[in-house]
């Protein structure tokens, strides 16, 4: 580790400003983050945090500004700098080669990799690097068998064999289950004990509460207020401060009751369902073959009437994707039957059963939700255009218009229909998914982790669009490993546990009853 | 930037540099880097007569570049051009052979349509393997060039010999003038015509068709597409009959007009010429028209180098390899430079 003094700031940044384009990114930020300590850095999506990051990580290259780490003046926008004065950044999503053993993806990570080397040796040198971790992480591994929060430890691992003595982590809980959260926190105030200053970039209040030490508020590119203390503030005066006084007045009364200390939500009295009710979707003993990598359904049933918001709990690997697979029909089943909206659909493709009123929004919204290289209207038009004949007349001119005033009613925010996808916010890419699946002639929706990483902004807005889709007589199956987000909009709960569906919650729901009954416990 | 700029001036950038890489190699090779570029652009446009014997091959290119384009743009790399090229030519001899004799007005448009069902056909097998049974269609496209390339030989030098050839190059008899549409020199307004109904309909097709928009949906995400209920077989083998028809279409084409007969192994490079045209101009029909009229340039123009410069014909290979390594490169390094260049305009 670099020599270190403990009156200077581990990282101070003087009048920062970065803009993209048109659209300014950071103004003007001034931070100084003390050594050591875990400090978020928090705010909503296209609040500047993952800029920030990057910017200190020397990936971006600031207009203006100027960047101290350790008291030493570094040169902006050049990654060797900032690495040389040990910063290492953890990216959001990790760029681990797959093929790779975990030994060999650290030494190569790690700037290694040119020339010879002994396997042995290899597995030997990070083996002891992991064990000095406290990683329970064989290194003869490979990177694409490992689940995703190994994956991210081996990042995590990487960043540290060099002299790092700042790591920057965007996002990290985002692709995490609630118990790779835990031991993911576990870890960071493991190295926080050792000396690491880490800055974590983060946006769930309850998270932040649990983990860090001081918070700095960014909106709209802007510092709003931090280095904060926690003891110095509280949830109820953050949360205005991340979205601001005009949002919050209309999320206040969610906001309020996300954060309250108690653990049995009821705000929703037993629903009382007419039994006389339509189904939505009826999944009738429905079994997959196993497969290498999908987890198989095992006779499987789930009715969802219309007008109910079902939520469908499962830490993930427990046959969630199988699911969705099983409902977008890119999966074969072995047995049982599906229907849509009271029509057979089992040997139905997913065309056909879009016509009948499916609409899927699938889990990862950069992968299968959209085409992020295509442009906005194609994006929004692919739905439309995917279950009519193959060759069709179009006028791209009116889709475009038609795409604009879809955009405008949804709250996306954008500059033009022409450019990508990928120019979009988190939350902006999924309120384009939204205003793409959620038409009048939508019948039953399956949502599967619709608000994963979304700001509170973003997650209310999904929230009340399934709400305001149930109240128009959808079904809405809701898959989701998040039980905040189960509890707050299901009207009933089923928990899923290796392909099968174990138990029935219903309201007032109980966290510690539905986390033992996640896990497969009784009681 | 605009997008719509960045479309023009890449390829104009890979050009340049492609340019600027070959002058250094002509330049250690011993040869006057400046004569050269003079003698390749009078040959190419600035000399008389030379933008029509450019046109020549840049017709041809076009077309079957445009197939090439629709087909890499949907996400299939057929890079099986070559082949169709030439079962288009062989599907036309024969409806010539077999209808010997009946009006030239008949013949003609049958035997170009012959030449693109068999264009589509031969790619049609690649694209149905790739599409049943995930076989990579660069592999099999790749190899049923050859097996073209060997049909081409056995027709020209067995069944349709012509037996009063010189018997330097086994081809099937001279067409009658009748059934001609150009002559050796492969302009005419038919020819323009064709080539002109190609391109708007190829524009029309991406531009302005759900296709063509599904199309470059499912080439940049197919998963994507598919959870949006998209049948990416149909556009898959939609996409292999329409590159496989238009370069039957061109073998065809080459029958009728310049050649006027087919000839073992003509044209050899003329499929794998189309894949570089098409990637220079990123698949759009506009951009292709320009690139494919550079890429008929530079060939007729490596007819008159050995004459002007005492280089070798082989030099313009070197610069199409150039372009080609540019091209790859680009896909990783050239579109971040360019675009970070662009989107930071005060670094």
């Amino acid at each position: 580790m670099t020599e270190v003094r403990k009156d200077i700031p581990a990282i101070s940044c003087r009048d920062v400003s970065v803009s993209f384009g048109e659209v300014s990114a950071l103004s003007d930020i001034s931070i100084d983050l003390p050594l050591g300590g875990i400090h978020a850095v928090v705010g909503q999506n296209g609040a500047g945090k993952t800029t920030f990051a990057r910017v200190v990580a020397g990936i971006v290259k600031p207009d203006s500004g100027s960047l101290l780490i350790n008291g030493k003046k570094i040169v902006l926008g050049n990654v060797a700098s900032s690495r040389s004065t040990g910063i290492e950044l953890v990216h959001q999503s990790f760029a681990l080669p797959p093929s790779f053993t975990v030994a060999e993806a650290l030494e190569y990570g790690s700037g290694g990799g040119v020339g010879f080397f002994k396997k042995g040796d290899l597995n030997n040198r990070w083996r002891r690097h992991l064990e000095a971790l406290e990683m329970d992480i064989d290194p003869r591994h490979l990177i694409q068998d490992l689940p995703i929060e190994l994956q991210q430890a081996v990042e995590i691992a990487r960043a540290l064999s060099s002299n790092a003595n700042i790591l920057i982590l965007d996002e990290p809980t985002a692709v995490l289950s609630p118990s790779g959260i835990a031991g993911l926190f576990k870890r960071l105030r493991r190295l926080r004990d050792t000396g690491v200053t880490i800055v974590l970039v983060l946006h769930k209040i309850r998270e932040i509460w649990e983990i860090a030490d001081s918070i700095t508020v960014l909106r709209k590119g802007k510092l709003i207020d931090g280095p904060m203390e926690l003891g110095r503030t509280k949830p109820e005066s953050l949360t205005p401060m991340i979205m601001g006084a005009k949002d919050f007045k209309e999320n206040i009364s969610r906001i309020s009751d996300e954060n309250s200390d108690n653990k049995v939500l009821d705000q929703k009295s037993i629903s009382t369902l007419p039994k006389n009710k339509k189904h939505a979707l009826e999944i009738d003993g429905v079994s997959t073959e196993t497969t290498d990598h999908e987890v198989s359904l095992e006779n499987m049933s789930i009715k969802v009437y219309q007008d109910e918001i079902v939520g469908l709990a499962d830490v993930e690997g427990n046959g969630q994707v199988t699911l969705l697979r099983v409902l977008a029909g890119l999966s074969d089943i072995s047995k049982g039957k599906i229907k849509i909206c009271g029509q057979e659909a089992t040997h139905l493709n997913l065309s056909k059963r879009r016509l009948l009123g499916l609409r899927i929004i699938p889990f990862d919204r950069n992968m299968e939700g959209l085409s992020l290289t295509s442009e906005l209207w194609e994006n929004w038009v692919a739905s439309e255009l995917a279950v009519t004949p193959l060759i069709r007349w179009i006028n791209p001119m009116k889709i475009k218009e038609r795409c604009k005033i879809s955009m405008s009613e949804w709250d996306v925010a954008y500059n033009s229909p022409e450019q990508k996808a990928s120019d979009l916010s988190g939350g902006n890419c999924q309120k384009l998914i939204l205003s793409r699946e959620l038409n009048d002639e939508a019948g039953m929706i399956v949502a599967a982790q619709p608000t994963r990483g979304l700001d509170i902004g973003a997650t209310n807005f999904v929230w009340t669009t399934l709400e305001n889709a149930r109240s128009r007589g959808c079904g809405v199956l809701l898959l989701s490993s998040d039980l905040d987000e189960l509890f707050k909009i299901s009207d009933r709960i089923l928990v899923m546990l290796s392909g099968s569906i174990i138990r029935e919650l219903n309201p007032p729901y109980d966290l510690e009853k539905a986390g033992r009954a996640m896990v497969g416990e009784s009681g | 930037m605009n997008e719509k700029i960045e479309i023009i001036i890449r390829p104009l950038a890979f050009i340049l540099l492609a340019t600027i890489l070959c002058g250094i190699i002509f330049e250690i090779a011993g040869f006057s880097a400046i004569l050269m570029f003079n003698s390749i652009l009078d040959g190419a446009f600035l000399g008389s007569r030379s933008l029509e014997k450019s046109l020549r091959w840049a017709l041809p290119l076009f077309i079957t570049a445009v197939g090439v384009g629709i087909s890499f743009r949907c996400g299939f790399f057929n890079i099986g051009a070559q082949g169709q090229f030439y079962m288009g030519s062989v599907c036309a001899v024969y409806v010539t052979e077999y209808m010997s004799g009946v009006n030239a007005v008949i013949v003609i448009p049958l035997g170009m349509i012959a030449g693109m069902t068999g264009g589509a056909l031969w790619s049609l097998w690649p694209g149905y393997l790739k599409i049943r049974y995930g076989v990579d269609e660069v592999i099999t496209t790749l190899m049923s060039n050859f097996i073209a390339g060997l049909i081409l030989v056995y027709v020209t030098s067995g069944p349709l010999k012509d037996q009063s050839g010189s018997g330097q190059q086994a081809s099937t008899k001279i067409l009658p003038s009748e059934l001609r549409i150009s002559d050796a020199s492969g302009v005419s307004l038919t020819i323009i015509l064709i080539t002109i109904g190609v391109g708007i309909t190829g524009w029309l097709l991406v531009n302005r068709t759900s296709f063509g928009t599904l199309s470059s949906l499912a080439g940049r995400n197919p998963t994507m597409l598919k959870y949006q209920g998209g049948k990416i077989w149909q556009l898959g083998l939609a996409s292999f009959i329409i590159s496989g028809m238009l370069a039957g279409l061109s073998g065809s084409i080459e029958l009728f007009g310049p050649s006027g007969r087919v000839v073992s192994g003509f044209l050899p490079t003329h499929g794998f010429t189309a894949i570089l045209v098409a990637l220079v101009a990123s698949y759009a029909v506009i951009g292709t028209a320009f690139s494919a009229l550079f890429f008929g340039g530079l060939f007729s123009a490596a007819l008159f180098l050995p004459i002007f410069t005492g280089l070798p014909t082989s030099a313009i290979d070197l610069f199409n390899a150039i372009i080609a390594l540019l091209i790859t490169a680009r896909i990783t390094l050239g579109t971040n430079f360019l675009r970070n260049r662009w989107s930071h305009p005060h670094d």
